[in-house]
């Protein structure tokens, strides 16, 4: 759990924890700490070095975000101009480089998590396959090399980011590759603005439970099958948010199954609640509490709708009364999530 | 005049010391839980996520209960408006002083809520009463004190941050009003007291006395820089002086002793990163790398070097040959230099985040659109970055 709480300190480098030498000092005076112990405080507090690591990786991402946009765009403003050729020709060749790097350095394949060998390495795979869907889009747009069946266009960077995901070990890459999947099924996901996801219509809804039961699949086999487990966290968080928005969508829009969305909602909410306690995941756990509170007010509120008197106080009763409830059902399950 | 227990808050970072300590493996186990076990603490502070969820269902919680207040005072017109205003105002101080002093509510998310929404509901409440006719000086200075309050009592990161800038805000009101000298010194006087700020957090950050106050210290040392850039920083200037003062400047015309702001907007972030880099200090190191990017964007809103695309690709090879470099060069740590993680019990969480933080940004997935003839729900850009052809 305290894991989750650092969760933010990539955010906030500022609270990097120093450890306090005269405290440790103090505590072994009291007898609560032996002398092995506060001399290796001493010691690591001494040969404390100053890190640059994410400073670094953040100029690494920024780079790729700006090179591989640049270059991107730069293709499409030239087109039709000499000057293309080169240009395409220069991707082509910096993506190559990208991949005979990685290739060379990559650690043996492993079904578990494999380290990167430096903060590097992540970073040229990422822009080695931006750039190889790039030239592939390119390729697609100018020739239709690759036909235009069964979303082609999607279909093939869909298969080049999940190789890459898993061949390399790349959670950043694995998450492209799940909105490119997405994608290709026919809807928009990306992290932030997977709350406003398009699903006004009712076959984006159905595909959207299918995406997000797919996802949720997939995470569940990752952990059962223990092939690349760490990849399961992603997995499912795309396919739990995926999933509950749907069934949502399906409550607000559909006049006549809404009870059946509400069910299906509730049953996967329990579904990811078991699982929450299990991996004793907090993150999990607010996310499926919101979502079902989120399913049941919608139920209440269109039953109140139909009343005609004393709805709105009613109403916000109602919310005051199940905040509190839900509140309350969120510390106990963290005091039982810290017990256990 | 803060609302908790000073042991308490004692006892708390103690337990984080160890907790740190426990995961460098410097302690035991049995060492970690003994330190707990003598310096117990009952603040109740639960987890980020914890808090992100007490957060919302606390403002729901007020919303709707404001709401059946509003209901049973229907019809009171603008009195009556700013008394329930008022009156929530302060019962929502209240419960909070009551959830933190018999709930021991310390960074829980509910103070937080409880803390926002009393000061909105007084600000309110002003606003009405004053039929919306308050100028931007008793403004600045009326959310100055209440923001200053609760950082004072609750040492509460964010009331600081707003502390921070209704203090600015207030000296930039008065030094407004000053007549022709005042309009000039203004930037001036608001580096003077970013600088101050950023000082004097400093200096408190290190006197046992404020140790309470330690994160809202070093947030304001980071915003103070900020401000400080700001201030300065030649768009900034040029842009609040020509709307403010009405100097009705054309394109390519710039503001009087314009230079000096160019050499501010140049010179700080520069300096920030040496600085930073000499005292191995990372909130300097951190502002200083946030504002080179302030820099390019005010070079390129005044002079078009070169067409986005070339800038963007020359300034992305140039960004990934200088971290290729630095990371090569401190292979071996250099100097109290190093490249490698100090943390990887937590490496895994991180590249969670990094990897959310990579498909938002780098995949442009495509919308897709229905009744195309090529591809069977996705358009051509695929997941690249090429969302733009």
């Amino acid at each position: 759990m305290i894991g989750y709480v650092k969760l933010l300190l990539y955010f906030f480098p500022i609270i990097f924890k120093v450890m306090n030498t005269d405290l440790f000092d103090q505590l072994q005076k009291d007898g609560l700490i032996s002398a092995t112990s506060a001399e290796k405080v001493r010691t690591v507090e001494a040969g404390k070095l100053f890190s640059l690591h994410w400073e670094l990786k953040t100029i690494l991402y920024l780079g790729v975000l700006l090179l591989s946009g640049g270059l991107g765009i730069l293709v499409y403003k030239n087109i039709d101009t000499i000057g293309h050729q080169v240009i395409l020709l220069f991707i082509a060749a910096v993506c190559g480089c990208c991949f005979y790097y990685c290739m060379k350095h990559k650690p043996p394949f492993s079904r578990q998590k494999v380290e990167a060998p430096n903060g590097f390495y992540d970073y040229v795979l990422l822009l080695g396959c931006l750039l190889f869907i790039t030239f592939i889009t390119y390729l697609q747009v100018q020739y239709n090399v690759f036909g235009t069946r069964y979303g082609a266009a999607t279909f093939i960077p869909l298969l080049v980011l999940t190789f890459s995901a898993y061949y390399f070990d790349h959670l950043g890459i694995l998450s492209m590759a799940i909105t490119n999947l997405a994608a290709w099924m026919g809807i928009t996901v990306s992290p932030f603005s997977v709350m406003s996801m398009d699903l006004s219509d009712e076959r984006l809804i159905y595909t959207g439970v299918l995406l997000g039961g797919i996802l949720v699949l997939a995470a569940f086999l990752s952990e059962w099958k223990n092939f690349k487990p760490h990849f399961g966290f992603t997995y499912r968080n795309f396919g739990m948010h995926i999933f509950l928005i749907a069934c949502t969508a399906g409550m607000c829009t559909s006049e006549s199954l809404y009870p059946a969305w509400f069910l299906l909602e509730i049953l996967a909410c329990w579904y990811f609640y078991v699982l929450a306690i299990k991996q004793r995941s907090f993150y999990f756990l607010l996310i499926l509490t919101l979502y079902a509170y989120v399913g049941l007010s919608t139920v209440v509120v269109r039953g109140l709708v139909d009343m005609r008197e004393g709805a709105i106080e009613l109403g916000m009763l109602y919310f005051v009364a199940s905040a509190i409830g839900t509140a309350v059902f969120l510390i106990s399950q963290n005091k039982k999530m810290k017990k256990a | 005049m803060i609302a908790y227990n000073s042991k308490e808050l004692d006892n708390i970072s103690i337990q984080e010391e160890a907790t740190a300590a426990l995961e460098k493996e410097c302690i035991t186990a049995e060492e970690h839980a003994a330190i707990v076990a003598a310096h117990p603490s009952s603040l109740y502070t639960p987890n980020i996520f914890m808090r992100i969820g007490l957060f919302i269902l606390t403002s729901i919680i007020m919303l709707f209960s404001s709401g059946l207040f509003a209901l049973m005072s229907l019809g009171g017109g603008d009195e009556g408006i700013t008394a329930l205003s008022f009156i929530l105002g302060i019962i929502s101080y209240i419960v909070l002083e009551v959830m933190v002093r018999e709930k021991k509510h310390h960074k829980s998310g509910a103070d937080s809520a409880l803390m926002w929404w009393a000061s909105v509901s007084i600000l309110v409440g002003i606003g009405v009463a004053t039929s919306g006719d308050l100028g931007i000086l008793a403004w600045s200075l009326t959310v100055l004190l209440l923001s200053l309050w609760f950082t004072l009592r609750f040492a509460d990161v964010s009331m600081s941050i707003i502390a921070h800038l209704a203090f600015l805000a207030t000296l930039f009101s008065i030094s407004i009003r000053l007549g022709t000298a005042g309009r000039i010194i203004t930037p001036f006087l608001l580096m003077g007291a970013s600088l101050g700020v950023y000082l004097l957090a400093g200096k408190l950050s290190r006197i046992h006395t404020y140790r309470h106050y330690r994160r809202c210290l070093e947030v304001l040392k980071a915003l103070g820089l900020l401000t400080l850039y700001v201030s300065g920083n030649y768009f900034v200037v040029r842009e609040v002086s020509n709307e403010m003062f009405g100097l009705d400047l054309q394109p390519g015309e710039s503001i009087p002793g314009g230079w000096i702001f160019w050499i501010f907007t140049v010179v700080l972030p520069p300096l920030y990163i040496y600085l930073g880099l000499r005292w191995k200090d990372r909130i300097l190191l951190i502002a200083g790398l946030i504002l080179l990017a302030a820099i390019v964007f005010t070079i390129r809103y005044y002079h078009s070097v070169a067409p986005i695309e070339v800038a963007m690709t020359l300034g992305g090879a140039f960004m990934i040959l200088v971290a290729y470099f630095v990371t090569k060069y401190l292979k071996e740590p250099k100097k109290g230099f190093t490249a490698a993680g100090d943390d990887e019990k937590h490496a895994l969480q991180r590249l969670q985040i990094e990897a959310v933080i990579i498909s938002q940004t780098m995949s442009h997935t495509p919308q897709p659109t229905q009744g195309e003839v090529n591809f069977g729900g996705g358009t051509g850009s695929g997941g690249g970055a090429t969302g733009e052809y």
